[in-house]
């Protein structure tokens, strides 16, 4: 049996650990099912000198190194991958997750030291790669979804790999090879009295992807979102698409997985990482909510607040969770059930009230709909967390200020994101070459760069520049429509003169088309 | 001192979690993450500790 070390790479680094990295500990449970000898390094979470990673590839004699995360992970991985060759020379090096699906042959070129990667879900992918190492087999080739080198170092892109069909095959994460202490020491979060007051805070993933098209959105090649076609030079690369195989876990996975962690960890917070609780229910018929809140109930994780109609305090037990949720999805006879069943606080995308930009997104959602959410929500007795976002290509004056004025109506403060086109997007394939442009031409600049969108990177916007997105995120911020119209009154006659910052073009690794990746039988 | 590594068997070697750095380093580090989240207004940071020309250039 092969020995693993899997590396958790550091992951916003200005902010404390929150997150156990929810597919390195499944990808974890997977190995070890397998019979394989696994260890866990937990970069994010210790926080040391990037050279302790020498110290942890010279532990033992390992047979793989694995590494992956998201995007904006890859400064880290690209530091670490250096050092673990230099001091693991023998392993193979594996890599995997959003930042290499989303790019890989660019990855495989930035990242020389990086042996073999699993692209999109690697649920069977990882073992059938493990299974070559141990038998000291490193030809990759007749291995579906992953990405490989030649000699030369020149990479190579096998066919992909169906998606699973049933999630509930899969086993629980492999909590117990973290160090949780320092996590539950950062399970308060603002998002609620609840989840403020939190001390035990674990995540739990109950779907994998959404059904919806936003364009800033991707869904790391794990929904059917992702086909591997020959490019114009003959070679297989990734191409992402508006298909989707929406898959969730059952109710009783999810409710015995909680209830697991509950009597064994005494998490007194489950944190849904579901990309969009409300597009799985709508798969559902709207039968999955009220089912996992029943069974919650049943099985005794309901918090004693919300059984008793009691406010909140220190003394409350049961698990309180949280999710997201959609403006145009939601209904009000489901989130009365989850409150009752403890949530606290439900992530609304909203991202803009402007009827041009929503109709744009792709997000199935408009401005009326985005302003009745917030009641529709706070009537449940759940709070809202609307997330907005400013600089979208069709940005305009009069854009941000219905968005301002639903801010005010509704009594909303926001610090909106900026509009930003991650690897996989529509937006990163529609602007690549403006962004390409914005970054002196190098796109790996670019890749570095790139954080949690409350920063300008590359902007989109076809009208403002960055400068006067900043100002704009400042107004909205205030809601100051007053500085919104002297800024529109100096600009607005000299922006009609001016060419558009930047312009969208077409790409082979995005096709608009409802076209999904394969799903095992 | 705690191990590092996390896993399914023992590994060779132990690699432990080193000591907290001296409390001087993680006063300043901590005070510099501090005030840097605070900027505004009067609120601002010298990063420097010494920009007093030598005379040598």
């Amino acid at each position: 049996m092969a020995k693993i070390l899997f590396i958790n790479p550091v992951v916003r680094e200005e902010d404390v650990p929150r997150h156990i990295p929810y597919g390195i500990a499944l990808l974890a449970a997977i190995a070890m099912k397998e019979g394989h000898l696994v260890q866990i390094y937990d970069a994010n979470a210790h926080r040391l000198p990037l050279e302790t990673i020498i110290e942890v590839c010279q532990a033992d004699e390992w047979d793989a190194i694995c590494i992956g995360g998201l995007t904006t992970t890859y400064n880290y991985i690209k530091k670490s991958c250096k050092l673990i060759k230099e001091s693991a020379p023998n392993a193979q090096l594996i890599a995997g997750g959003g930042f290499l699906t989303s790019m890989p042959h660019e990855i495989f070129e930035w990242i020389p030291e990086i042996d073999v990667g699993c692209i999109g879900e690697s649920f069977v992918t990882f073992p059938e790669v493990l299974k070559k190492i141990d038998n000291k087999d490193f030809n990759y080739s007749d291995v579906l979804g992953v990405i490989h080198r030649d000699l030369t170092g020149k990479s190579f892109l096998t066919n992909i790999r169906p998606n699973i069909k049933d999630l509930d095959t899969l086993p629980w994460p492999a909590w117990h090879l973290f160090p949780l202490d320092i996590y539950f020491a950062n399970s308060s979060n603002l998002f609620s009295e609840e989840s403020f007051t939190s001390k035990r805070r674990m995540d739990i993933n109950g779907s994998f992807g959404c059904g919806l098209t936003c364009k800033y959105c991707w869904h790391l090649g794990t929904t059917g979102d992702m086909l591997v076609e020959e490019n114009d030079n003959g070679e297989n690369d990734v191409v992402f698409t508006y298909g989707r195989n929406i898959r969730y876990h059952s109710a009783d996975y999810i409710v015995s997985m909680v209830k697991h962690l509950y009597e064994e960890y005494n998490i007194d917070f489950a944190a849904f990482i579901d990309e969009n609780l409300m597009t799985m229910d709508v798969a559902s018929k709207g039968t999955w909510l009220k089912e996992l809140c029943k069974k919650w109930i049943e099985a005794g994780l309901q918090p004693t607040c919300r059984q008793q109609g009691i406010p909140h305090d220190e003394n409350c037990k049961g698990v309180h969770w949280n999710g997201t949720s959609h403006a145009g999805l939601h209904r009000p006879e489901t989130l009365k059930l989850m409150y009752e069943a403890g949530c606290t606080h439900l992530v609304y995308g909203l991202e803009s009230f402007d009827p041009t930009v929503l109709r744009n997104l792709g997000k199935g959602s408009n401005a009326r709909k985005n302003k009745q959410s917030i009641a529709t929500c706070l009537a449940s007795g759940i709070k809202p967390i609307p997330n907005i976002i400013i600089g979208f290509p069709e940005e305009s004056f009069e854009s941000v200020r219905n968005t301002i004025e639903a801010l005010v109506e509704l009594g909303i403060t926001a610090k909106p994101h900026f509009a930003t086109a991650y690897p996989g997007s529509e937006w990163y394939y529609a602007y690549k070459d403006s962004i390409m442009e914005q970054y002196d031409q190098d796109l790996e600049a670019y890749i570095m760069d790139l954080g949690d969108a409350s920063k300008i990177t590359a902007t989109i916007s076809h009208e403002f520049s960055p400068m006067q997105l900043l100002g704009l995120q400042q107004i909205v911020y205030l809601k100051d429509l007053r500085l919104l119209d002297l800024s529109e009154q100096h600009w607005a006659p000299v922006q009609e003169k001016l060419a558009p910052v930047i312009q969208p073009k077409m790409s082979f690794n995005l096709k608009t088309v409802k076209e999904a990746g394969p799903l095992a039988s | 001192m705690s191990d590092l590594l996390k896993g399914n068997f023992t590994t060779k070697k132990q690699v432990t979690k080193p000591n907290e750095t001296k409390d001087s380093d993680t006063l300043e580090s901590t005070f510099k993450k501090a005030a840097l989240n605070s900027i505004g207004g009067s609120m601002v940071y010298v990063e420097r500790t010494d920009l007093t020309w030598d005379g040598e250039d």
